[in-house]
């Protein structure tokens, strides 16, 4: 299991619960809150595919992120 | 364990190698978050980005190359070519902060202007009452004053005394008896035609 951590103050919890819901068919992946975090742990089938997930998933989270900053 | 990479500062870049990734640690100060965003951005097709906040005041950058490159050597160039872009984005943030009010008002004067001409009401409502805009050079001039309208000479004498040139219509009593085939220039009526107007029937 690897553990996501992505500051509230650089990623919209709005983007980040988007990219769950599009990444979730390629492993398990549970959303959980800290005081300052965005907290996603990812399960994936195999070590490879695991690493994989999360860096897509947190790129996916970026961009969203980026885009609705521009767009507001 | 993070990795000096050569001709990189160590307090800024650290290279972690058995993952494939660089770090940039950056004061926040220097590099506004719209930048950062930006230079993700930039990067995010070929590269998996991760921002963090591990203090206040700072940023954390961690790049990746997709295409799985995780040598000394293409972590470097990653390294480089982001901090060359968010640069390049930083500068871009500032300029546009500080032409903010100008960007605006053209875009404004470009909106007004493509709404089309103001309606006859608009005008009947338009104060006409403020004053000019400042001339330190005097060289505004109203339409009215430029364009005014000399007296008419009054005596026959002052109508004789008029140039008779760049009229045809002056001439068009006097044409004698043997008069030259027309040239097409009104303007030299009498005897041979001027050499402009020999030219353009040449032609």
């Amino acid at each position: 299991m690897t553990e996501l951590r992505f500051h509230r103050d650089l990623y919209q919890g709005e983007s980040v619960d988007e990219a769950l819901q599009v990444y979730a068919a390629y492993g398990e992946l549970a959303r959980a809150e800290e005081e300052r975090y965005w907290v996603v742990r990812v399960t994936g089938k195999t070590a490879e595919r695991e690493r994989r997930l999360c860096r897509e998933l947190a790129n996916y989270a970026l961009g969203l992120t980026i885009r609705g900053r521009t767009a507001e | 364990m993070s990795t000096k990479l050569e001709g990189m500062p160590a307090e800024i870049v650290g290279a972690e190698l058995e993952k494939g990734s660089v770090s940039l640690d950056l004061e926040a100060s220097l590099y506004p978050l719209e930048a950062v965003y930006g230079a993700a951005y930039v990067f995010i097709d070929r590269c998996y980005v991760v921002l963090d906040k591990p203090e206040e005041g700072k940023l954390r950058v961690t790049l990746a190359w997709k295409k799985g490159e995780t040598s000394e050597e293409a972590l470097r160039l990653l390294a480089g070519e982001f901090a060359n872009e968010l640069l390049s984005c930083a500068w871009r943030d500032q300029i546009t902060r500080e032409n903010k009010a100008v960007i605006e008002s053209v875009t404004l004067q470009a909106i007004g202007g493509a709404m089309g001409p103001p309606s006859l009401d608009e005008l009947a409502s338009f104060d006409f009452t403020e004053e000019p805009f400042e001339d330190p050079l005097g060289i505004a001039i109203s339409w009215e004053e430029k364009y005014k309208k000399t007296k008419a000479p009054e005596g026959p004498g002052e109508a004789e005394a008029q140039p008779a040139s760049g009229s045809a219509s002056q001439t068009l009593g006097e044409v004698p008896a043997e008069a030259p085939e027309p040239t097409g220039s009104a303007a030299e009526p009498h005897g041979e035609p001027a050499p402009a107007a020999v030219a353009e029937t040449d032609r």
